[in-house]
């Protein structure tokens, strides 16, 4: 029974969890868009709940609903709340969540049956809905009117320096009992220079890694914890062939020209050298762990076929520089987006990487000049079917997707779908890849689902006195 | 149709209703017949033939190959792909060379990170079509050990709801949920249930939350953070009210206070120990040494304390166990041992390990049996303390599972 001096299998009450995001969020609000969304979601996740959960071996777990009941036709849901109140100790009700998800445009009609049961009605059946609405997304925000939002999460925010820090305290009222640290104090963007120079946490309870500082550490001895390859790193034309065409940078790419760059990737030398096998090269927008059939989607590595693609879209249409953008503040993206245009060139096509401050959201699509950006996007459901819903809600692509994907009941079904959101080459796979975070070994129950998602629940931290109330 | 949110497929709320998919077979230290791997595969080889037919159309002649891009062992696989060949030749399917075949089936051995995935690709000319079928795992076994003493687990009960405490004999089960109490009776080997008994509180339970179930005859207490119910299990009552009444830790050994809003004892002692105080404790044992008593504290900062003779000062302050302990009258080796858990986190599996007290020092005497979860709940129970109740809750169904552990000499 060989183990650390002061373990414990039982959580501890009390302490100060320090967390280190990465990126910077600069709004809390689940339904904003979001330069970094999946960051915002770790944060909101402790202070909005969701009326559903997904646990780490993608099972359904009560949220702010304690149960829901499908009808016969299998398009009505109702969901049953569970007693619990807002942050300012006023009670959940029907209104509250039919309101919070309506304005979080759930694709369903959503109305209150009684005080604490929720209507949802779909037209036709949906077999997904609890899943869906375990997006972060979908958490219920009480909105006030001067614009403060409440939740009803394990923690209170108590202090918020967008961009740059956040504290929040236990929530002595939560309907699942007060959360064990007294707080979390989350810094974002914060130098772990030092701290892995020295391979030592210090004062930090977690640290967000990206996977270029995976690299001075020891995954295997050092609390590194890796998601399964689940991040999508993904070309996106920002022009649809159907748009209109004439503003300057914002015209259609040929779709030869298109295939070309898709077929002209190393993907294997991206995700092996590159990301440093923490990744999977992408031929789906779905990972193969998750589906198990993203092998039958082609593998799109041609050389030759490239170069005769591009050489046949027409005069000049090669040689015209395609402009990349990438985001500035991901070092990964930055070299993958390097190495897309080193592999381009080899088929004849340039292509001008530069990065950007807002690619991640529509609005910052709207404004950069580039032809395409390459984005990183979380997968945000375990249920591939929800989650494709979301990849193409994200991606911008034509409406039909997304109800296509939920409505598909037998992986075939999805398949199709997924393949037919690829097949004009407007999106171009290129990896999948994990997350990582490094864990002091003082920092007890940290979760993290397969796709990278982080379950703090029974997070504690060790240091703290036990407080006898 | 009323489904609860514990499965990814939303089962039904079964144990309440269907308790004979629930084989009781406690004696034998069984807890239901679980499907094999043969079968499982037996009858997804047939679903995906049917399928894979109704596609095709029932061609007369097919052409076959297959695929492993997964890690399911050859033996399966080669039971998979027995299980095919039967099923199309049951169909009246002539499985031939490509050459002469009316459509070529390729069958992939995939995964996903849950279930395998078996994907049937069907190919008539220039036409494509695909089948897909998830199929469970089958869980691998691990290998045994040779220990001093045997610590033996047996399965007694699996269900959805979290198992706080639970007790049993030969004709009674009783299990104490956040909740309620269930009360079950054997019936052909079988545990039914009778009774549900509600607890009614005021407060809202703390994380992590921990109850003691005492039976002594028929009637039964139920201590919980903050509230004390009593009653009887024939016939079938529950009183609750707010208290803070000490907890029977073991059998008129250990009497201690838990904190109302907390997940651990808070140090202050009652019954044979009362006006004694240690730290903060998680779990505790005492057992007799000669004429003299020990007893162990599993603190909450981590350590645990042992005390030998009175509980003034600790004898020893020892690191490397982990947060539930009880103690288990066995009568072999020194006659008393110690079952404690490993120092893992409460979100990965635990292991248990018979311990005895040599000198000041803690020392396995029984191989470690690792389960599959991590351990929510363990206390000592029996008449004369020869067992230990535990409860885990397996990741894999996420069900709570009670085991009954004695120790047993070699």
């Amino acid at each position: 029974m060989a183990g650390a001096a002061q373990a414990s299998s039982r959580p501890r009450y009390g302490g100060t969890a320090r967390i280190v995001l990465h990126d910077r969020v600069s709004n809390l609000d689940p339904t904003a868009e979001e330069d970094h969304p999946a960051a915002r979601d770790r944060l909101a996740s402790l202070l909005f709940e969701t009326l559903a959960l997904v646990d780490d071996q993608g099972r359904l777990r009560p949220g702010l609903a304690s149960s829901w009941s499908l009808d016969e036709s299998k398009r009505v849901w109702q969901f049953h709340l569970r007693l619990a109140r807002f942050h300012d100790g006023s009670q959940v009700t029907a209104v509250d969540v039919a309101a919070s998800l309506s304005r979080a445009g759930i694709p369903w009609k959503c109305t209150p049956s009684d005080r604490q049961t929720v209507t949802v009605e779909a037209a036709s059946p949906a077999p997904h809905v609890p899943e869906t609405l375990a997006m972060e997304k979908f958490a219920i925000v009480k909105r006030q009117p001067d614009g403060t939002m409440l939740g009803t999460g394990p923690y209170k925010l108590n202090e918020w320096q967008p961009g740059e820090r956040a504290l929040l305290v236990e929530n002595e009222d939560h309907w699942d009992g007060r959360a064990y640290p007294d707080a979390i104090e989350v810094q974002m963007g914060a130098s772990l220079r030092e701290r892995l120079l020295e391979r030592q946490l210090g004062p930090y309870a977690a640290a967000e890694l990206t996977l270029d500082q995976l690299r001075s550490l020891d995954p295997a001895s050092q609390g590194v914890m890796v998601s399964h390859p689940a991040d999508l790193l993904v070309v996106l034309f920002l022009q649809a062939d159907n748009a209109v065409a004439g503003k300057p940078g914002k015209k259609p790419v040929d779709p030869r020209v298109r295939e070309a760059l898709a077929n002209s990737l190393d993907r294997a030398t991206i995700s092996n050298a590159l990301l440093q096998r923490k990744s999977a090269p992408a031929t789906g927008l779905l990972p193969q762990w998750l589906t198990g059939y993203e092998f039958l989607l082609p593998n799109l590595s041609d050389r030759a076929n490239a170069r005769k693609l591009a050489a046949n879209a027409g005069p000049g249409a090669p040689s015209a520089p395609l402009a990349l953008a990438y985001d500035f503040s991901d070092p990964i993206a930055k070299l993958v987006a390097e190495r897309i245009g080193v592999d381009a060139g080899q088929v004849g096509i340039t292509v001008r990487a530069y990065g950007d401050a807002h690619v991640n959201t529509k609005t910052g699509q709207a404004s950069v000049t580039a032809d395409a950006v390459l984005l990183r996007l979380p997968l945000r459901s375990l249920e591939p079917a929800v989650a494709l819903a979301a990849l193409a809600g994200d991606l911008g692509l034509d409406p039909e997707h997304s109800p296509a994907s939920l409505n598909a009941a037998r992986p075939e079904e999805l398949f199709e779908v997924e393949r037919k959101m690829l097949e004009n080459f407007r999106v171009i796979p290129v990896a999948h890849v994990s997350q990582a975070v490094w864990l002091n070994g003082s920092t007890h129950n940290w979760q993290q689902l397969p796709n990278g998602v982080w379950g703090l629940n029974q997070l504690w931290v060790e240091g703290a006195r036990s407080s006898v109330p | 149709m009323l489904y609860f949110a514990h499965s990814r497929f939303m089962l039904k709320k079964l144990p309440k209703l269907c308790l004979s998919s629930f084989i009781f077979l406690f004696r034998l230290g069984i807890i239901c017949a679980q499907p094999t791997g043969q079968s499982l595969v037996t009858a997804a080889a047939h679903s995906l033939v049917q399928d894979v037919l109704s596609r095709a159309g029932s061609p007369s002649a097919l052409a076959v190959s297959f695929q492993n891009a997964s890690q399911m062992p050859p033996d399966l696989q080669e039971a998979a792909q027995s299980a095919i060949y039967d099923d199309l030749r049951k169909a009246g399917v002539h499985v031939v060379k490509p050459e002469s075949a009316l459509a070529e089936l390729k069958i992939v051995f995939s995964e996903d990170w849950q279930s395998d995935v078996w994907i049937a690709i069907i190919q008539q000319g220039p036409s494509r079509q695909l089948v897909m079928k998830k199929v469970a795992r089958t869980e691998r076994s691990t290998a045994p050990r040779s220990p001093v003493l045997t610590l033996r687990r047996s399965s007694v009960w699996q269900q959805e709801e979290p198992i706080l405490d639970f007790y049993l004999d030969s004709h009674n089960l009783v299990v104490l949920e956040p909740t309620e109490v269930a009360l079950y009776t054997e019936e052909s080997g079988q545990w039914r249930q009778r009774y549900t008994l509600a607890i009614n509180h005021v407060q809202v339970w703390p994380r992590d939350l921990r109850g003691r179930l005492h039976v002594n005859g028929m009637q039964m207490t139920v201590s919980l953070p903050g509230t004390l119910c009593s009653g009887n299990v024939s016939p079938p009552s529950l009183d609750c009210r707010a208290s803070d009444d000490p907890w029977p830790v073991e059998h008129g050994q250990m009497i201690a206070f838990y904190s109302a809003h907390r997940n651990f004892f808070n140090g202050i002692l009652a019954g044979p120990n009362a006006g004694a105080s240690v730290i903060p404790f998680f779990s505790a044992a005492t057992w007799p040494s000669g004429d003299q008593r020990q007893w162990l504290f599993s603190g909450t900062d981590g350590r645990t304390r042992l005390y030998q003779r009175d509980l003034s000062v600790p004898a020893a302050v020892l690191g490397g166990l982990g947060s539930n302990l009880a103690v288990i009258h066995s009568g072999c080796g020194s006659g008393w041992q110690v079952v404690g858990s490993a120092p893992t986190d409460s979100v990965h599996p635990d292991t248990l390990q018979a311990l005895e007290v040599a000198g000041r020092e803690m020392q396995p005497v029984s191989a470690a049996v690792d389960l599959a979860g991590p351990v929510s709940a363990m206390w000592t129970s029996g008449k004369n303390s020869e067992t230990v109740n535990a409860v885990m809750q397996s990741p894999a169904t996420g069900k709570y599972e009670a085991i009954v552990l004695t120790v047993s000499c070699n």
